[in-house]
């Protein structure tokens, strides 16, 4: 599990999320459950015809880049929903209720993708930014300037 | 009058040469012919190569060769195609990918002592690539439209590429290059490599290595290989010889470096034999000494016009060659003059050649042949062939080249109908 910051900053395009916490919790996660399907129910996306991953800020290069990489038929129901939500947005209206999209068909097609994404830029920026021991061996001796090492005085 | 016979003779060179050569035996490693080339001296760089029988002759899809060698050292299940790339950086190596018609070839150039690392990594490729269809689309295809374009803006490579097709038609005439026209798809990519990644397709080829060490950690490498032995569903369809002509215009867009070149070439469907070798070195085209276009016939006749040139080529395959003459000039009318020419020396091709003359061409294959393998690119080129055909691998013998077997060998390859691309003005160029 990461750590609360990262949790909070860390997640990238995805926003804060404790889902992590959570789920290492079965008891927590059985109980959170409830809230979690009461919360999406009153949202109200589903009755718009939206999945959730639908509704995940767009605008940053890591989405856009996930984005590509749906299949057509992924990218063409995207687009799909996005015009049947916003027809129903104008009209003040939901979908008839057979439409609405059931739990089960709230799939995560998207979230995969992004935290791919984010994890290549992760793995790029870590091969970026990184020091050989020897280089950190020194590092570590230039901070410890100031302590008596072993056998001097 | 100078002559060869009153040259002194730089035999132990050659002799070095031919022996390291022919006491290389390949050795089978679980199923994988293994051959490693020790070389003396104070060398501190090792290379290994995997030769794969997966040329664009086995293609079934247009184009899916091209891809597969741009996957190559992509993601796969031990590292993301990132971190080879910067792991090799690391240790200082070079990894490489190339593509013939016959064979697909993925080497690792590395400092001695990394050899574990580095098979490793190939035999990763070859074991467990992924083939992610994001990284078709945003790594390998903008390679591979790069490389097919460059490809068709140079005319020499694109007639070539042409005169193969017309010469050999499907199998060898396969472009090497994918084609905009036929999308490959990431599933033509995964069934190729499927195919061509078994045991029984594989060649490994070490230099600044012994055989026996190479074989021990190839059989140790490969060994878990899940690839069984014989599954390859390749296009596996022998050659016959065509020939035809192609005219294609030359774009006025393109660059001052694309000059107007034809190409004539004759085939035939059986191995080049050494009289061929010996031919192309009989015409000639390409000076050995600077400054002068040397005497060759083919030389002379492109000495004529400023900045033209007339070389004469050989491409030997294993069950087909092609030979012919590359020809380029300025300006297209300028070729069709040069063309004629070069036609009429390419008719009358070992006919009336002189002894002094047959002798000199062998000699400059023989060092042609066996200063090729002296350079890895040669090496493996001349290798992976081999020990795809039997295993072991022999320096060619000129020995039994005279004139009288050149023009036999010429006047057979020139009974077939010739195989000529024209690239250029194609309102001058002169028809076959």
């Amino acid at each position: 599990m990461p750590s609360i910051t990262k949790m909070i900053f860390g997640n990238g395009p995805l926003g804060p999320s404790f889902a992590p916490f959570i789920r290492a919790r079965p008891g927590l996660q059985k109980y959170w459950a409830r809230w979690s399907n009461f919360y999406k129910n009153a949202a109200g996306y589903r009755q718009k015809g939206y999945l959730y991953d639908d509704l995940i800020v767009e605008e940053t290069p890591q989405v856009q880049l996930a984005l590509k990489r749906l299949s057509a038929k992924q990218r063409y129901d995207r687009v799909f929903r996005m015009r049947r939500g916003l027809t129903q947005s104008m009209a003040h209206k939901n979908l008839p209720k057979e439409q609405w999209i059931k739990p089960e068909e709230d799939v995560r097609y998207l979230t995969p993708l992004i935290e791919q994404v984010v994890a290549e830029e992760a793995e790029r920026a870590e091969w970026d930014y990184m020091t050989v021991e020897k280089i950190q061996q020194k590092r570590a001796e230039k901070r410890n300037i100031f302590s008596k090492r072993e056998g001097t005085h | 009058m100078y002559s060869l016979a009153k040259l002194p003779k730089g035999q132990s060179a050659l002799k070095t040469a031919l022996r390291r050569s022919i006491t290389s035996k390949a050795s089978s490693a679980g199923g994988v012919s293994v051959i490693g080339f020790e070389n003396k001296g104070p060398a501190a760089t090792s290379s290994l190569t995997v030769a794969v029988k997966a040329g664009s002759r086995f293609e079934n899809t247009p184009g899916v060769a091209h891809v597969l060698k741009n996957f190559a050292f992509k993601a796969t299940a031990s590292a993301s195609s990132l971190r080879t790339a910067r792991e090799t950086e690391l240790y200082g190596g070079v990894l490489s990918a190339g593509l013939t018609r016959e064979h697909l070839y993925l080497t690792a150039e590395f400092l001695r002592g990394d050899e574990e690392h580095f098979l490793s990594v190939l035999t990763s490729v070859l074991s467990s690539s992924h083939f992610h269809p994001y990284e078709l689309k945003e790594l390998v295809l903008p390679v591979v439209q790069a490389e097919s374009v460059a490809a068709q803006s140079t005319p020499a490579t694109y007639a070539l590429d042409v005169a193969h097709q017309l010469a050999f038609r499907k199998g060898l005439g396969n472009s090497l290059y994918a084609s905009p026209h036929y999308p490959v798809t990431i599933d033509d990519v995964k069934t190729f490599a499927q195919g061509a990644f078994s045991k029984s397709n594989l060649a490994v080829i070490g230099s600044g290595i012994s055989t026996e060490s190479l074989s021990q950690v190839v059989s140790s490498a490969f060994g878990s290989g899940s690839s069984a032995p014989g599954s390859s569903g390749l296009n596996t369809q022998s050659t016959s010889y065509y020939g035809g002509e192609a005219r294609i215009p030359l774009d006025i867009h393109a660059p001052a470096t694309s000059t107007p070149t034809l190409v004539i070439a004759y085939g035939q469907s059986s191995k080049a034999g050494p009289e061929l070798k010996v031919l192309k070195h009989l015409l000639g085209g390409e000076s050995s000494l600077k400054w002068t276009p040397g005497s060759s016939p083919l030389s002379q006749v492109a000495e004529k016009v400023p900045g033209a040139s007339a070389k004469a080529f050989l491409l030997p395959y294993s069950d087909a060659s092609l030979f012919g003459v590359v020809v380029s000039a300025p300006t297209s009318p300028q070729l069709a003059g040069l063309a004629k020419e070069v036609a009429q020396v390419l008719k009358s091709a070992g006919q009336s050649v002189k002894d002094e003359e047959v002798k000199r061409a062998v000699a400059k294959a023989t060092f042609a042949d066996a200063s090729a393998s002296e350079t890895l690119q040669g090496l493996v080129a001349n290798v992976g062939p081999a020990l795809f055909a039997g295993g072991e691998v022999k320096s060619e013998s000129f020995s039994g080249v005279s004139a009288s077997s050149i023009q036999k060998a010429a006047s057979e390859l020139l009974k077939a109908k010739p195989t000529v691309v024209a690239v250029g003005n194609v309102n001058v160029l002169p028809y076959a």
